[in-house]
């Protein structure tokens, strides 16, 4: 009874979450000065001279006004535009006119969901496996080589270490493509290797990225950890360091560093713009990259939705598997 | 017997080394309660550290060893070399801080079978363990709960169980209920007295309350600036102590019914890097004379069982008089038996 009513809770914070961003990703744009609607028929107009008649600028701006979802007063607007997002219709985009919002984020979504949920989950392995080794034997000199992995790694600019590790493994030693070529078509046994070889390099730049703040994070955590009197007592119990550093070290040092990794998954659909844009890699970062270049508000929109949407789920699968590795949380004090 | 043989055991720190057990010889007859007290830095806790053989840096064994009196599954004498490997099976510990030593996120049962002595038989191990805890008044289930799901007492409980469980020879309990209130105190320290009755092992507790000294050890152990100043039966030395310093610890004693003030002992103990010359008590000993600043007087045994460190033990008896502050501690119960029948009038 108590799990339910825990689940309930959490479920309406959740839905209370997607309702302020929707809500606000509504006003914010409204309260920039201009108008996209006079920008974009000044644009024309200027392209096109004096030719325009008022009848077809009329004709032009009632059309645009509601592709933008701009007629009517701001009530109404507000109204109609809670039922698109509400049924995922964002419009056409202006740029692949007329194609749906939806369709595209629905083909750069997996690109992106790929790459970086096995990015972030091999980076937080990695770096929380080198973290509370070199956490727990921090008095041993070869430790400290470990934990200087994440010092040397952490504060490089992505893009730095991504032109880096372009020089290095596409153009010195060609061992992958510049940029990625995939195979059209169905899903074949090919085409998924083609997809591994391709998606290598910018898999390789997020996991160095990424890696070096897990590895100081749960350092601290488990040389923290190390001195609290129950892991002492099970020293003075005759445990092997193996035992402690697994069941007692990284059990309780772990449960921030999940925190941060539930987060980190949820902001994947806004963390990916550079990583794309530098390997030409087909995902959201991609497209929004694009839509911000050509004024595409439609596209826009969908893509800042999409991130409430994934920042909010994200919070709320945490706070539904937090119980599950916190027994205090679970059965309560 | 458990023999220690001239230890000296050394801090190494920023500023240099520093002895905190400073040449202490003793032999511990089996299967008493014995306990250790002393001022905060006057070299107990170190003193247990290296009876359990939990020697590592920055602490070393500058000199002496430890015979446990006991072989191994070798067929091997215990020493200082190989007590580690009997941990929990031959020498057992009661940590101080029964709140924060379980892993909270680890169930209990599971922090019972994961010492090196029970791999492999986990399931044997812990169905003797469910059977063992309702001896130490938990139900069985309590095993299968999480630490924050048990009160303060529960927790210590389970400590004790786990010191107990695998009757070793020798248990230390470093301030085992220091974090508890006075009735959960006094049915722990009883329950571990009926425990050590039964299995008939060698307890040694450090505490500070004198009170729970003279209620529960058979010897007691009063260490002064890494030095012992007196060793010898508990009773003997509540009623007639031979060392000053004992005199003034036990005067210090509030006592029910007696409205004298207390006598505070004055000063401070000495920084173990700056020892005074001669006696160590003596910047603070009223008896204290021009012999005390010059020679350090030797730990020696002044009647028999009755060792004391200190020139003029003789006169100490004299001085309990001119101080006139006898504690009337005689009147509290000594009586197990009665104090086992007072908690449970009061449960």
């Amino acid at each position: 009874m108590k799990l339910a009513q825990y689940v309930v809770q959490r479920f309406i914070g959740y839905l209370l979450v997607l309702f302020i961003g929707i809500t606000i990703t509504f006003f914010l744009p409204r309260l920039m000065p201009g108008d996209p609607i006079n920008n974009y028929i000044s644009q024309v107009q200027a392209r096109a001279g004096q030719s325009l008649s008022a009848e077809a600028t009329q004709q032009l701006r009632d059309s645009l006004a509601e592709l933008y979802g701009l007629q009517g007063d701001i009530f109404t607007q507000y109204r109609n535009y809670l039922a698109r997002v509400v049924r995922l219709d964002f419009g056409p985009s202006f740029t692949y006119y007329p194609e749906p919002v939806s369709n595209i984020l629905l083909d750069a979504m997996p690109w992106t969901a790929g790459l970086l949920i096995t990015t972030t989950l091999l980076s937080w392995l990695i770096g929380n496996s080198i973290g509370l080794i070199a956490g727990y034997f921090n008095k041993r000199r070869w430790a400290t080589v470990l934990e200087v992995v994440g010092i040397i790694l952490y504060p490089i600019p992505y893009y730095i270490l991504a032109l880096v590790v372009i020089l290095l493994f596409a153009y010195w030693i060609a061992l992958f493509p510049l940029s990625p070529t995939f195979l059209p078509g169905p899903m074949t046994w090919n085409k998924a290797v083609s997809i591994i070889y391709n998606s290598f390099l910018p898999a390789l730049t997020l996991i160095l990225a990424g890696f070096g703040w897990n590895v100081l994070a749960m350092k601290a955590l488990a040389v923290a950890t190390k001195e609290d009197a129950y892991v002492q007592f099970a020293r003075l119990k005759g445990t092997t360091d193996r035992t402690r550093m697994t069941n007692y070290v990284f059990r309780n040092a772990m449960l921030p560093q999940i925190t941060a990794l539930v987060l980190s998954l949820g902001f994947i659909f806004n963390g990916a713009i550079q990583t794309e844009v530098i390997f030409s890699y087909p995902g959201i970062g991609m497209t929004m990259r694009a839509a911000a270049g050509a004024g595409d508000y439609n596209l826009l929109y969908g893509a800042i939705i999409l991130t409430i949407f994934s920042v909010a789920t994200a919070a709320l699968i945490l706070d539904l598997i937090y119980p599950l590795f916190d027994p205090r949380i679970r059965l309560g004090g | 017997m458990i023999r220690l043989d001239n230890i000296v055991a050394t801090y190494t720190t920023q500023r240099g080394h520093v002895n905190a057990v400073d040449g202490v010889t003793l032999e511990i007859p089996d299967s008493i309660v014995m306990g250790i007290a002393g001022e905060s830095g006057c070299g107990k806790s170190t003193l247990m550290k290296v009876i359990y053989g939990d020697i590592g840096f920055p602490l070393s064994l500058s000199s002496g060893m430890v015979d446990y009196g006991f072989v191994n599954e070798r067929g091997e004498p215990v020493t200082t070399e190989n007590i580690r490997r009997e941990w929990f099976r031959h020498i057992s510990y009661i940590p101080q801080s029964s709140m924060s030593s379980l892993n909270p996120v680890v169930r209990i049962r599971d922090q019972f079978v994961d010492f090196p002595a029970t791999a492999g038989r986990k399931k044997e191990v812990l169905a003797q363990v469910r059977a063992f805890v309702p001896k130490l008044g938990l139900p069985p289930e309590a095993i299968d709960a999480y630490p924050h799901q048990l009160s303060g007492g529960m927790r210590q409980r389970i400590m004790v169980a786990m010191a107990t469980f695998f009757q070793p020879e020798v248990i230390l309990a470093d301030e085992p209920t220091t974090a508890l209130d006075v009735v959960v105190q006094k049915s722990i320290l009883l329950l571990l007295l009926d425990l050590q009755k039964e299995m008939g092992n060698t307890i040694m507790l450090v505490s500070h309350d004198m009170g729970v000294h003279y209620q529960i050890t058979q010897k007691m152990l009063i260490m002064y600036a890494a030095k012992v100043v007196e060793y010898a039966d508990t009773d003997d030395l509540f009623q007639r102590p031979l060392h000053p310093y004992t005199l003034m610890l036990i005067n210090s004693l509030p006592t029910i019914g007696d409205d004298r003030a207390r006598h505070g002992l004055p000063g401070s103990p000495p920084s173990l890097w700056e020892m005074p010359q001669g006696c160590r008590f003596a910047p603070r000993c009223p008896l204290a004379t021009a012999l005390c600043r010059k020679e350090e007087p030797p730990l020696l045994e002044h009647e028999r069982g009755r060792f004391s460190a200190c020139h003029y033990a003789a006169s100490v008896p004299e001085l309990k008089q001119t101080l006139q502050a006898g504690p009337r501690l005689s009147e509290i119960a000594h009586d197990t038996a009665q104090l086992t029948a007072d908690v449970e009038r009061d449960v």
